[in-house]
């Protein structure tokens, strides 16, 4: 009986020696089955790769890692379903005109926008009458507190704005070019030092 | 990403200061630098969303992926393509890799089905018969002119005899005789067994064979 494919294939990569499998030697179409592996596997062998440049590497890790990048948005894009309307018009107006890191730090703005619309829009009517305080051991309940896990949409641009600062915010340019914002966000520390002085000095003059 | 963010509001303070206190729900991240965790541990880092993980994930098999995407195509760019396409995958599937397998044969499964599926026989024939890019990298210092042309003659027409194999026979192959993996490790990013894997190897060989008397 001949030999297996597995059997030839162990022999031919010698993982298991000749002498293990005596039919070889007296079947001349095993051997002849053995010779032309062998042979097949050194011509695949021989076939190399060749070495990419080694400035290669970093540039395949960068391409990967700005595809990983615009995946995210993209996945950002789909959690802003769950954004109030207002916001998701916003933040998709801002998609639509910036993108990347400008898109990251226009988000902080929206974020700012977003949580005083909320807070100031879930803020209680003041009361007319204060009701007396009673003492109590429960802990107290601040109704100024907006509890994230109840709302979707700040969990969402929570997790967006981590991380981002002013500096990225005025790096991203959020305010439109030649508008006064944007004036001011081009502005240097001392520029925008003296510009203080000069409202406080306005503000002083007007009585304001 | 920082597992907690805290919002002050101006402009609307309360008696007590305000603090709006919006918690992630996330595992806890090992503080250990990226470089000393093991791939479980560097997985769930990626899982956790910690910085640079990811990245740390691509720059160790990046190498590998490569490789065996090149060797599927033939060609430097698509294999570029086609890498970049492996691990934006395996970004997107990191939540269901269950850690059964290695990550390197996790993503040379991920790496096989992309390039089985992406690259039909007849492109990577029709790249592989003008093999003038392979040429240029080739350390040819120690080689005569003629033997360089004769060797780059015979890689080409086993190349495209290997581009015409049969999916599976032409994947055992690549995996077995260019990245050394064991049939065991074949078998897991085949999702079949070692029997069959040996078969498969014995057959494509068999094939390789036919296909290179065709040409020759």
């Amino acid at each position: 009986m001949h030999l297996t494919s597995e059997e030839l294939v162990d022999i031919a990569e010698g993982t298991r020696s000749e002498n293990s499998a005596p039919h070889l030697a007296g079947c001349h179409v095993c051997r002849e089955q053995l010779v032309d592996l062998r042979s097949m596997l050194s011509a695949a062998k021989d076939v190399d790769v060749p070495e990419p440049s080694p400035l290669f590497w970093d540039h395949l890790s960068a391409r990967v890692s700005a595809a990983v990048a615009m995946e995210d948005d993209s996945a950002y894009r789909k959690g802003s379903r769950f954004l109030p309307d207002g916001l998701r018009v916003l933040v998709d107006a801002l998609m639509s005109q910036l993108g990347g890191r400008a898109f990251q730090a226009s988000v902080v703005l929206a974020a700012a926008v977003l949580l005083v619309v909320l807070v100031g829009g879930r803020r209680p009517a003041p009361a007319v009458t204060e009701a007396p305080v009673v003492a109590t051991a429960e802990p107290r309940v601040d109704p100024w507190v907006v509890p994230a896990e109840d709302d979707a949409s700040l969990t969402v641009v929570a997790s967006l704005t981590d991380g981002q600062d002013l500096e990225t915010v005025r790096e991203a340019g959020l305010a439109p070019r030649g508008s006064a914002e944007h004036a001011v966000n081009q502005m240097s520390d001392s520029e925008l030092r003296e510009l203080r002085r000069l409202l406080n000095e306005e503000l002083a003059r007007s009585g304001a | 990403m920082a597992s907690s963010l805290t919002w002050t509001l101006p402009g609307s303070r309360p008696p007590a200061p305000v603090a709006l206190p919006i918690t992630h729900a996330m595992p806890a991240v090992d503080s250990r630098s990226l470089e000393d965790l093991g791939e479980r541990e560097l997985v769930e880092a990626c899982r956790a969303g910690r910085p640079g993980a990811f990245d740390l994930i691509v720059e160790r098999h990046r190498r590998a992926v490569y490789l065996l995407c090149y060797r599927f195509v033939g060609s430097h760019e698509d294999a570029s393509d086609l890498s970049q396409d492996v691990f934006l995958r395996a970004f997107r599937g990191l939540r269901s890799f269950r850690g059964q397998s290695t990550l390197a044969t996790w993503l040379y499964r991920i790496g096989v089905n992309v390039c089985l599926n992406r690259v039909s026989a007849k492109d990577t024939l029709r790249r592989l018969t003008t093999p003038i890019e392979a040429q240029q990298f080739v350390d040819v210092r120690a080689e005569l002119p003629s033997d360089l042309m004769l060797r780059n003659e015979r890689n080409a027409r086993v190349r495209a005899a290997i581009a015409r194999l049969p999916r599976k026979q032409r994947a055992t192959l690549i995996l077995r005789t260019y990245h050394e993996m064991s049939h065991q490790e074949i078998a897991d990013v085949l999702g079949s067994s070692v029997g069959a894997v040996k078969a498969n190897f014995f057959h494509a060989l068999g094939s390789l064979k036919k296909l290179l008397a065709e040409t020759a």
